[in-house]
């Protein structure tokens, strides 16, 4: 990685407002194509149908899922856990590089945390769909009330709740801020009067003063510091659900780590599939080159390699620790109702990925979009195996049950990526893709290097 | 902020800027600021800014926040509504200290937000530079230099900016 | 004016057996508290019917595994399809029904009757030997028990066994039919209805139409019979047929007497005025005998005045109702003659396939098949709900490349049905075994279309046993809806339900790690200062009839939620018995665990909440918050019991399970206990209400609940008392004994959940002469 940094990521020739239009010009002068407009009906149906299902959901109660008295926890709780930690790269690319001075971050963190922004927001709609009673979700706060009760604090989903807010916060803030400067370029791009008043209010009447120059840095850079522990800790609780309980297959004392590093495992993998297409779509070949493709291929490459270990961790401590039911979660894993789709997953996530130890495969955009693709699939059967496999196989066999997901199951899972699609539809026609102003604090950085 | 007359010298690149800040600087007049697309490694010291405290303000709000949300945990868990749960201790500490966490973050942002706004007056939706002919290009390409310095006229900052080849000089407000 | 009667489960070959012994009608009723070893043959002391809560008390009483004195019967058991008495068997073999004849006579002649010993397989033989052996040594507490299906002749053969082992059984003349005067057979209407000598018909709460056996074709004369008038709680297939359908009363509804199995008397009173417009039997017959408004409370009156002074009648009459019984009314018990030994029956065939009706555990002879709680509750052993199914052995099965839900064609007798494989433990090699009361067409909202009519397969000369059945694979799927679907246990998980010897258990061994009550941990003890209570349950007396299941669910407002439900793996039981099969001394052995809430003092389902609606009370009570739960379903999801129900649909509440939100179900609730809403969190609350109730009681006369004062619903009604709940501070309750005994231990023990339902291990009592060869 360090490689990258220091390896120039542009091409020479770039200018800055060369590349403020490349960037801009999609937004602001050239229309909408066919293809977008196609991309953006068809989410918009999809929208809708999220909206359906969320209404049937209200109408007739959490029974439409598959779930049942053993796996009380189904599809919901996978959608909460899978998007959750594709809103994690987000964060990451911009905070954890930002950090390590890995400036190549800037062609990809602005898509990256809108992103983050989209996929933490609709798993934050998850676990209040999947209660009994959703209306009645902010009883997990703690505010003064004629009941006289707070929120019971020992509870895991009291942490998530924490948590997650936290980060859907901090994530809009730390996203609006990183934006403030580009708001200030559109508005001053802008040619009619709407966007010009738009974009104007948001970027809040940013100047490229340097004082705000100096105080956005250190506050930019602040919440980066802020953001990585924030990231390790959501994802961590999200650990927690499982880890903090009594159930085979749950109780280990991998699950947070092992989970944050799931989290960005899917979430760099997300992060491929929306480069390729934003890319592509926006024609921004000369922003997003084939060295971030390497760069983000090595991420993971790693994060591949370290779930492997995961499983491989998970696999030995249960061997090792003899316990008769941690035991027979371990045979049921390989051999149980679930067992081919744990196969699948197996593949998924650490044998396709190793096809990115060839630096040719890395560079390859094809083959990043598929082994992005794969690895989501695989990251999402990995969450709904955790709770399948745990839930069906519980310590007595009288109460052992498969859960089979019913249509509404699959259409919410369905229309909430379409919901995500939808929403980045919107965010590349509204806003620009790509951090310009970091964009351009790199190509300074790339001449001064060449001198 | 200097509310009256400011004088803008437009540069191409970042470095003729960083040199004409650190002339201004050197030659003692007050009210330097610069307008640019991008941070520019420098250009604080340049123009002789002093430090920013945001970061000290997060820290003063994230510690209060957090140690606010634990107060909050043990009055309620303990003192307010006890209940035996799960025969769990009533201060159940080492998981009280997750929802700290959490507070310590949430707080510290937000205090830098507010920092934030508080230090550089924004949102300011009009100021005087926006007048200026050709500032659309400071958030593009364009690196302008502002002194404000009631000292200061376009014909001193000409001459003080000599061999560095402005762009333009402008006087608006 | 004729009379017949029809009852489809009927003693007609137990009556005969009797007078082939003894000369004359008489019932043998067995004396399980005074037994030491007892042998059936065929017979289901234990199983659904009239003898159940009889038999169960007395065989419990003599299965007491304590340390202090131990009673405890062997019990062996010899039939084709596992019943609950072979569930609860020391020894079981599962036999072909044809084999009985020859296993009867050659225990005959073990025990002396003049008879030549038919050749047996060696191995039958040697348990064979090893039974009359322990009968022998126990002469005088030894019983032996022949199952109505057998033939006459095989009764009257067990007859003369016991009288050669002095059996603890007394007899007594049978309480129905009268011996004179008694009605007519159902065969006999049916010739007089097909030459049309019966022009007028009145069928009184019977319903031939559905459960006479098909080779009787009733449904058929009875379209011949001019006026035909059914007279029923509902419009069934019988009502269908008839010109006029009128409706009963329920017997709760209106004022009747009964008499129990020996004779005892007893007077319904009405628990509520008539719900609908409904005249009861007696005023039916009233009209016909020129009554024209004799009510159902006179009638009752007018027959047990008969026998008493008119000056003390009014007395005697409402202290009898007052109590519920009268008093001393049992039928005399008779000196039975010397029973004969028999003529052998013709040998029957014991090749093919024999096809065993036996009555379902809920729906009976059918008549119980509109009841959906009893449509819900899960089979003994078999654990279906909503239906019945070919069950079969599952080397059978494989034998016939037959798998779990394959529908098959079972015929006989030139018609044929479709019924669900079933495989099942302890169904003897060449036998299909199918339950009755299933297949109904006129049942009602709940029990129309559930399962395969067994009776379509049935003949008045083989209402037990269809020898020569036909069975067809159909190549089409139908899978039983099965509450609980794993019932094997091996190796480390039989700690679950640990079955061990008598003498194992009773010797203090020490407990394994699985099952401690208290393992070492890090949080600290709540005291529990006033009342802790606790609850043990002893899984050698769960004989696994389901009567604590639904005593729960008629006081807890449980719902029903039908069979889609259930197969999608929801059920709202707030007490269920696992049921789990495991190999002992050379056989699978099943064992039935009552799993309700364990209340545990470390509930991992606590801390979990995120809004306390699972928490704690000062007694030990893990209590839900129903209008606290935003369903989580956390707590459940956290519990390693998996006791916790969730109203995934409003259940009871909006959206309810075909008619089960008719105003007069709901009227039924119980008006102690909140009836719960879609989206929450229910489970077994040790019947709080029962408690609040008690304390309240004590309070108002300052003092503490007394040992025994707070009963629970699934306690009350076990049969074999093999639930105790009490006070843990207390020393001398029931739990804390019971919690002292040294095959005591906590399910799940080592998780630290330290649960406050505990369990008495299973105790079988084998015989050693089998044990050791392996039978």
């Amino acid at each position: 990685m360090s490689a990258t940094a220091d390896k120039p990521t542009l091409p020479p020739e770039a200018s800055y407002a060369g590349m403020i239009g490349r960037v801009a010009d999609p937004v602001l002068e050239r229309r909408p194509g066919r293809r977008w407009w196609i991309g953006f009906g068809a989410t918009l149906l999809l929208t809708l149908g999220f909206a359906v299902c969320l209404a049937w959901l209200f109408i007739e109660g959490v029974g439409i899922w598959g779930i049942n008295t053993p796996v009380v926890w189904g599809f919901a709780i996978a959608n909460f856990v899978w998007w959750l930690g594709i809103g994690h790269a987000g964060t990451l690319i911009s905070a954890l590089l930002l950090i390590t001075r890995q400036n190549w971050r800037a062609s990809i963190n602005r898509f990256a945390e809108a992103m983050t922004l989209f996929a933490a927001t609709i798993a934050g709609l998850f676990p209040i769909m999947h209660l009994g009673r959703p209306y009645r979700f902010y009883w997990l706060v703690p505010y003064p009330n004629t009941m006289e009760v707070w929120p019971q604090w020992r509870s895991a989903l009291v942490w998530d709740f924490a948590a997650i807010s936290t980060y859907i916060i901090f994530s809009i803030l730390f996203w609006y801020w990183g934006l403030i400067p580009d708001l200030a370029t559109m508005r001053d791009r802008a040619r009619g009067r709407i966007a010009r008043y738009a974009y104007g209010a948001f970027s809040l009447g940013w100047r490229g003063s340097a004082r705000h120059w100096q105080r956005h840095d250190a506050l930019y850079r602040a919440m980066a510091g802020l953001a990585v522990p924030l990231v390790v800790s959501v994802h961590s609780v999200v650990g927690m659900d499982f880890a903090a309980s009594l159930m085979p297959g749950w109780q280990e004392t991998i699950f947070p780590p092992y989970f944050v590093v799931g989290a960005m495992f899917s979430g760099f993998a997300m992060v491929v599939t929306l480069a390729v297409l934003v890319r592509r779509g926006l024609g921004l070949q000369a922003v997003i080159t084939e060295r971030h493709f390497d760069g983000m291929g090595k991420i993971v490459l790693a994060g591949s390699v370290a779930m492997g270990i995961s499983y491989l961790t998970e696999w030995f401590t249960t061997w090792y620790g003899g316990d008769r039911i941690e035991y027979e979660h371990l045979a049921y894993l390989f051999t149980g109702d679930y067992a081919p789709l744990y196969y699948v997953m197996l593949f998924c996530n650490v044998l396709v990925p190793q096809i990115l130890w060839l630096g040719r495969m890395r560079r390859n955009i094809a083959v990043a979009f598929v082994v992005s693709i794969v690895i989501n699939i695989g990251m999402w059967l990995e969450r709904i195996l955790i709770i399948w496999n745990t839930l069906s196989h519980t310590h007595l066999p009288s109460m052992r049950h498969v859960f089979y997901p019913t249509f509404w199951d699959w259409a919410t899972l369905g229309c909430s990526i379409g919901l995500f699609a939808f929403l980045f539809f919107c965010f590349v026609r509204l806003v620009p893709s790509v951090a310009m102003h970091d964009l351009n604090k790199r190509l300074h950085q790339e001449k001064e290097a060449r001198g | 902020m200097s509310e009256g007359r400011v004088l803008l010298a437009e540069f191409r690149d970042p470095e003729t800027l960083l040199d004409a800040a650190r002339r201004a600087r050197d030659a003692g007049w007050q009210g330097l600021d610069a307008h640019v697309p991008f941070a520019i490694e420098g250009l604080t010291e340049a123009l002789g800014l002093g430090p920013t405290r945001i970061r000290l303000a997060m820290l003063i709000g994230g510690v209060l926040s957090g140690a606010f949300v634990y107060w909050l945990q043990w009055y309620s868990a303990v003192l307010d509504y006890p209940v035996n749960s799960g025969g769990r201790p009533l201060n159940s500490w080492p998981v009280f200290l997750i929802p700290t966490f959490e507070a310590t973050v949430l707080g510290a942002t937000l205090t830098g937000i507010v920092a934030f706004l508080i230090s550089t007056g924004l949102p300011r939706l009009h100021h005087p530079a926006f007048a200026a002919q050709g500032f659309d290009r400071a958030s593009q390409d364009r690196f302008f230099l502002a002194v404000a310095d009631p000292e200061v006229d376009a014909v001193r900052l000409a001459a003080a900016l000599d061999g560095l080849g402005p762009l333009s000089i402008r006087e608006v407000g | 004016m004729a009379w017949h009667a029809h009852a489809p489960i009927g003693e007609e070959n137990a009556r005969r057996g009797a007078a082939l012994a003894f000369g004359r009608a008489l019932d043998l009723l067995p004396r399980f508290d005074r037994a030491e070893v007892v042998l059936c043959l065929d017979a289901d002391p234990l199983g659904p019917g009239p003898d159940q809560i009889r038999n169960g008390r007395a065989f419990a009483a003599q299965r007491q595994a304590r340390a202090g004195a131990a009673r405890f019967l062997r019990l062996y058991v010899l039939e084709p399809v596992m019943s609950l008495t072979g569930a609860n068997a020391d020894h079981h073999r599962p036999v072909h029904p044809g084999e009985f004849r020859d296993i009867a006579a050659w225990l005959a002649a073990e025990l002396g009757a003049p008879l030549p010993r038919p050749d047996l397989p060696e191995e039958r033989v040697r348990f064979l030997r090893a039974v009359a052996a322990d009968l022998l040594a126990h002469r005088g507490t030894a019983l032996v028990l022949a199952g109505e299906a057998l033939a006459p002749e095989l009764h009257a053969l067990a007859h003369w066994m016991n009288a050669r082992l002095a059996a603890p059984a007394e007899a007594i003349a049978p309480v129905w039919p009268p011996e004179q005067g008694g009605p007519a057979s159902l065969a006999d209407l049916v010739a007089a209805m097909r030459t049309g000598q019966a022009d007028t018909l009145l069928i009184l709460g019977a319903n031939p139409a559905y459960d006479a056996p098909a080779d009787l074709g009733f449904a058929e004369a009875l379209r011949q019979v001019p006026f035909a008038l059914h007279h029923g709680l509902h419009p069934d297939e019988t009502a269908a047929l008839c010109a006029w359908h009128l409706p009963a009363p329920h017997p709760l509804e209106d004022w009747g007497d009964l008499r129990s199995r020996d004779g005892t008397a007893a007077i319904i009173q009405p628990l509520i005025r008539p719900l609908y417009a409904t005249r009861s039997s007696a005023a039916l017959l009233g009209l016909l005998v020129g009554q024209l408004d004799l009510a159902g409370h006179d009638a009752v009156r007018e027959t047990w005045r008969a026998s008493r002074a008119p000056a003390e009648f009014e007395t005697w009459w409402r202290r009898t109702v007052h109590d519920g019984v009268v008093p001393d009314s049992a039928t005399p018990r008779l000196d039975p003659p010397e029973p004969r030994l028999p003529e052998l029956p013709p040998a029957t065939p014991s090749g093919g396939l024999a096809l065993v009706l036996r009555p379902d555990a809920s729906a009976w002879d059918g008549s119980f098949a509109n009841n959906a709680w009893l449509q819900e509750c899960p089979r003994p052993l078999t654990r279906q709900v909503w239906g019945n199914a070919a069950l079969m052995g599952p080397e059978e099965a494989a034998r016939r490349g037959l798998r779990q839900g394959d529908l098959v064609r079972l015929e006989a007798g030139g018609r044929s049905i479709e019924a669900p494989v079933l495989p099942q433990e302890g169904i003897a090699p060449g036998v299909v075994v199918l339950s009755l009361g299933y297949g109904r067409e006129r049942a009602g909202a709940i029990g129309s279309g559930l399962g395969a009519n067994a009776y379509a397969l049935r003949r008045t000369d083989a209402l037990w046993t269809v020898a020569d059945a036909g069975l067809a694979k159909l190549g089409r799927r139908a899978p039983p809806v099965l509450a609980q679907e794993h019932q094997k246990l091996e190796g480390e998980a039989r700690e679950l339900l640990p079955l061990v010897p008598l003498g194992e258990a009773l010797h203090d061994a020490g407990t394994s790690p699985a099952h401690e009550l208290d393992p070492p941990g890090f949080y600290p003890d709540f005291p529990y200062e006033g009342y802790a209570w606790a609850m043990v349950i002893d899984t050698s007396l769960c004989i696994g009839c389901n009567a604590c299941v639904l005593a729960c669910q008629s006081e807890n407002n449980i719902p029903v939620v039908g069979p889609e439900e259930v197969e999608r793996g929801r059920d709202m039981h707030w007490l269920r018995i696992d049921t789990y099969v495991q190999e002992a001394g050379g056989e699978m052995r099943p064992g039935f665990q009552p799993v309700p809430c364990m209340h545990c003092e470390k509930a991992p389902c606590e801390p979990v909440c995120p809004v306390a609606a699972s928490v704690h009370d000062h007694e030990g009570l893990n209590v839900q918050v129903y209008n606290r739960c935003i369903g989580t379903r956390f707590c459940q999801s956290n519990c390693p019991y998996k006791v916790r129900r969730f109203n995934f649909f409003g259940y009871a509440d909006g959206q309810e399970y075909r008619n089960q939100g008719a105003p007069v179900i709901a009227a039924q609730r119980n008006p102690e206990v909140t009836v719960r809403a879609r989206g929450v969190m229910e489970k077994c609350t040790y019947c709080v209400q029962r408690i609040s109730a008690a304390r309240r009681t004590a309070e108002k006369e300052k003092r503490s609940i007394a040992e025994g004062e707070v009963v629970t619903a699934c306690q009350a009604a076990c049969p074999t008392q093999a639930i105790r709940f009490g006070d843990l501070n207390k020393p001398g309750s029931e739990p804390s004994r019971l919690r002292r005994e040294p095959h005591h231990y906590a399910l799940l023990g080592h998780l630290g959940t330290r649960p406050r339902t505990t369990y008495l291990k299973r105790v079988r009592n084998p015989n050693p002469a089998l044990e050791e060869g392996g039978g």
